[in-house]
């Protein structure tokens, strides 16, 4: 079940702070984790730089679950499952049933069958199914399956053809911060425009 | 129970009938998940984080980091951590480690050594968990 494969970088400056925390793999992961906790001093980002930590490297295969020790994977809930409330994780959530209420999360899946009916808040969600409320979240990925009834904020947004989307998308969420000011959109589009003028300055080559 | 075993000759019965009629892959509540509010599962439920409220479901199992508190209402529940509150299910076990609190009314209780229970644990026959919905003690 590799359900969250958070595995991928992100953006340029959340990598460059990865990296001194995910290099060494083979170190037990309490050195592991007190270096990824001192990256995140560095880094203005408090929760992503932790995750490797606590992301077991292989998911597959260390994601059995274990219902004595509890030591277990990310919150699934499943298609026969329906939960009316509120449902708050420091973790990963998948979602294939349905949940009236608010959703808080960190990583948020909300599948094909799924149905949503309030505010979805996370850092990264990825939407194939319906929600009628608001999604809240720093990267938003909508699927050509999608039904999304409501305002989407948003800093880092895509959507796939196909996708229906009744509400308006607002990329101002968080902008008052000045920690997540810096973007990997603009640093591509800047060395985009270097390049090109590096080329017409030089006719030559 | 036997029209049940009639159903579906080509699968080897196991101990638990209830098993059968999950065809859903379970759902799981992690560590870090907290609910406030109804669960209704047609399926089986892991919860290893927090519920607080009323959990609906065929098959219950708290896990050790698992709190629940409310009312549950189930065919077989398996409590490894922490409840408080009332359960109203044909089976239940509590294994060791577990913190029960409350009222279990079942028709089958297996408690393990090393578990803590308070409260009561009133027996009830089979039948009056047919009729449980309609019953003003099981009602939220």
């Amino acid at each position: 079940m590799t359900l969250f494969n958070r595995d991928k970088p992100q953006s340029a400056p959340q990598q460059k702070a990865q990296n001194p925390a995910q290099t060494p793999r083979e170190v037990p992961p309490q050195t592991q984790q007190a270096k990824s906790e001192s990256a995140a001093r560095v880094e203005v980002l408090p929760p992503l730089p932790v995750k490797p930590a606590i992301q077991p490297s292989t998911p597959s295969q260390t994601q059995t679950m274990n219902t004595r020790t509890g030591a277990t994977m990310a919150s699934v809930i499943s298609k026969a499952l329906k939960i009316t409330g509120e449902l708050e994780s420091t973790e990963d959530i998948q979602i294939d049933g349905q949940i009236e209420g608010d959703v808080r999360g960190v990583g948020v899946k909300i599948g094909q069958n799924a149905k949503v009916k309030g505010t979805v808040y996370g850092d990264d969600v990825e939407l194939a199914g319906t929600v009628e409320g608001k999604i809240e979240a720093k990267k938003v990925l909508i699927s050509g399956t999608a039904r999304m009834t409501g305002d989407i904020w948003h800093q880092d947004i895509k959507v796939e053809s196909g996708a229906y989307i009744n509400g308006s998308l607002k990329p101002e969420l968080g902008k008052s911060d000045a920690k997540q000011a810096p973007k990997p959109a603009t640093a591509t589009t800047s060395s985009n425009v270097s390049s090109l003028t590096g080329t017409t300055g030089a006719p030559h080559h | 129970m036997l029209a049940m075993a009639r159903r579906s000759p080509d699968q080897t019965p196991g101990p638990n009938i209830v098993r059968d009629e999950i065809e859903a892959p379970p759902s799981h509540l992690g560590p870090g998940t907290g609910i406030q509010g109804a669960l209704e599962v047609d399926g089986e439920l892991v919860v290893s984080g927090r519920v607080k409220g009323r959990i609906a479901a065929l098959r219950l199992v708290i896990a050790a980091t698992g709190s629940v508190e409310g009312d549950i209402i189930a065919t077989d529940v398996v409590i490894h951590g922490q409840f408080n509150g009332r359960i109203f299910a044909p089976t239940v076990a509590i294994e060791a480690g577990a913190e029960v609190d409350g009222r279990i009314f079942h028709t089958n209780v297996s408690v393990a050594r090393g578990a803590r229970v308070s409260g009561r644990m009133p027996w009830r026959p089979l039948s009056y968990f047919e009729t449980l919905d309609k019953l003003p003690e099981a009602r939220p």
